[in-house]
């Protein structure tokens, strides 16, 4: 499972306007940062019934989440090691603190809750539609190409899980002569990166040609956007979420 | 002169590596031929195909389509040549099988209407209307061929090439883009397949065409061509071999 990838569904934030889930998912994650504990319980509670509610699975969800678990504990240790306050236990010079632990604990989570919000974002947001709402924010904006940087995300969003498909063909091929026997973890990588870097290339080559085999222009016929009527209600919701995120 | 659609002349490619991809292409196509482009691996058909998209330009010589020169007219070009890649998955730009149906329209500035009025009517055509709102890459290999060919249809194209249409097909994928492809000429459009296997598309060609180092070696009618097919690499049909014609490859 790519965690980061659009699900086909007919869910209510699957029929949202992609505008008004772009800018909730902003305002949220920005607000995210200085919640407390009691306000970002709640907001997983509220993440978790929207999880449920778009079909997601969440074992296989959390599973494939795992690589980045590992930055997440890399910014629990760096808080939990370098936050001044009462030493818990000490080794060879580096203390953990009981508030840095705390602190950990809470940076790691709300971390947590911004990339749980962007897979349910991607999950119910087509690439196409997360351009057309980029593009639609973008437009007031003088002397910046909205178009441009539009079909740019939306071909990044495309592109990931050809990537993430294509590491694992590489990883079964080394596998499949004996290259799990490798332990180094450096060579292991290295062994991966190399040709998914080629393959990579190689497939955009390959998509820039077939974009111009049918007249690819930036100067595009313009997305159409959706409403459903909900969105007022997301919104106002979002923004006492922002508000709670803030105040307490 | 009028029923010419391509006119190519005397044309020429050099890689940036100084490898020589063309040599001297000369070539004129008649509007509803069915032609095949054989010869091995690295003769230079795709080469060849991607001039007549204005991919790659040629070093000299010119190209003419429908009478309008090619270089200096792109978007004319690539409207009336539309090109199927081998590919399909690198082919692929949308999220769903309708808005990747819909790119080119959408780059041609249509409005959203005429976009949605167009890409349901070449949907229902080739059978894929039911899959309009599925991520491509979960079709199957057959549908993804026939969607990417429904991409470069819905522009409207009066010549559609494809490069190699057939790889990595199975019986049942191969027999639904063959029966379109065939569909397609006999609603007049002219088909250019490039491939080093022509056992399958060979008994619906009207001509064929054999490359070999970037140079055409051999152009007639398919019967009179298949006889010499394996002095250039390319495999004889079986029907052929045991001396049974050209007959259709599926029932």
């Amino acid at each position: 499972m790519n965690p980061f990838a659009y699900i086909h569904g007919s869910s209510l934030l699957h029929g949202l306007d992609p505008r008004c889930k772009f800018f909730i998912l902003c305002l949220v994650s920005i607000t995210m940062l200085s919640a407390g504990p009691v306000p970002s319980a709640i907001f997983a509670g509220i993440l978790i019934f929207f999880f449920k509610n778009t079909g997601l699975a969440l074992l296989p969800f959390l599973r494939a989440l795992r690589y980045f678990m590992i930055i997440l504990f890399l910014v629990f240790a760096a808080r939990a090691l370098a936050v001044p306050g009462d030493i818990i236990f000490s080794f060879h010079g580096i203390s953990a603190t009981k508030q840095g632990i705390a602190q950990g604990i809470m940076v790691a989570f709300r971390f947590f809750l911004i990339m749980v919000t962007g897979a349910i974002f991607t999950a119910t947001t087509k690439p196409g539609s997360v351009k057309a709402a980029v593009q639609w924010f973008l437009k007031p904006i003088p002397f910046i190409p909205e178009k441009r940087l539009g079909v740019m995300i939306s071909l990044a969003l495309g592109f990931m899980p050809v990537i993430f498909r294509q590491a694992g063909e590489i990883s079964d091929a080394g596998k499949a002569r004996c290259g799990d026997l490798e332990k180094n973890p450096i060579k292991k990588i290295n062994r991966i990166a190399m040709p998914l870097l080629r393959k990579t290339f190689m497939s955009a080559d390959n998509l820039v040609l077939a974009m111009q085999a049918r007249c690819y222009d930036e100067d595009r016929t313009d997305p159409e956007f959706n409403p459903c009527g909900a969105e007022i209600y997301f919104i106002a919701g979002a923004v006492a979420t922002a508000l709670c995120f803030t105040m307490f | 002169m009028q029923d010419r659609i391509i006119e190519i002349d005397n044309i020429c490619h050099t890689f940036a590596d100084g490898y020589r991809g063309l040599n001297n292409i000369s070539l004129d196509i008649k509007k509803g031929e069915f032609i095949i482009l054989a010869g091995r691996n690295g003769s230079g058909k795709t080469t060849l195909l991607r001039h007549l998209n204005g991919l790659l330009q040629p070093c000299s010589g010119s190209i003419l389509v429908d009478g309008k020169k090619l270089a200096t007219n792109l978007v004319f070009a690539r409207k009336t040549i539309g090109m199927v890649f081998q590919d399909a998955d690198t082919q692929i730009v949308g999220d769903t099988v309708f808005d990747e149906t819909a790119f080119g329209l959408e780059n041609l500035k249509f409005p959203r209407s005429q976009i949605t009025m167009k890409v349901s009517l070449i949907l229902e055509k080739l059978d894929l209307l039911h899959l309009k709102d599925r991520h491509p890459s979960s079709l199957s290999g057959g549908e993804k061929r026939r969607l990417a060919i429904a991409g470069v249809l819905v522009m409207d194209p009066q010549v559609i090439v494809f490069d190699e249409p057939f790889s990595n097909l199975d019986y049942p994928g191969i027999c639904q883009v063959l029966s379109t492809i065939s569909g397609l000429n006999q609603s007049g459009h002219t088909i250019i397949i490039a491939a080093h296997d022509v056992e399958i598309a060979v008994s619906l060609a009207t001509r064929m065409i054999i490359m070999e180092k970037g140079r055409i070696v051999a152009d007639g009618h398919p019967e009179d061509i298949v006889p010499v097919l394996e002095s250039y690499g390319v495999k004889e049909p079986c029907c052929s071999k045991f001396g049974l014609g050209l007959r259709p490859w599926a029932s």
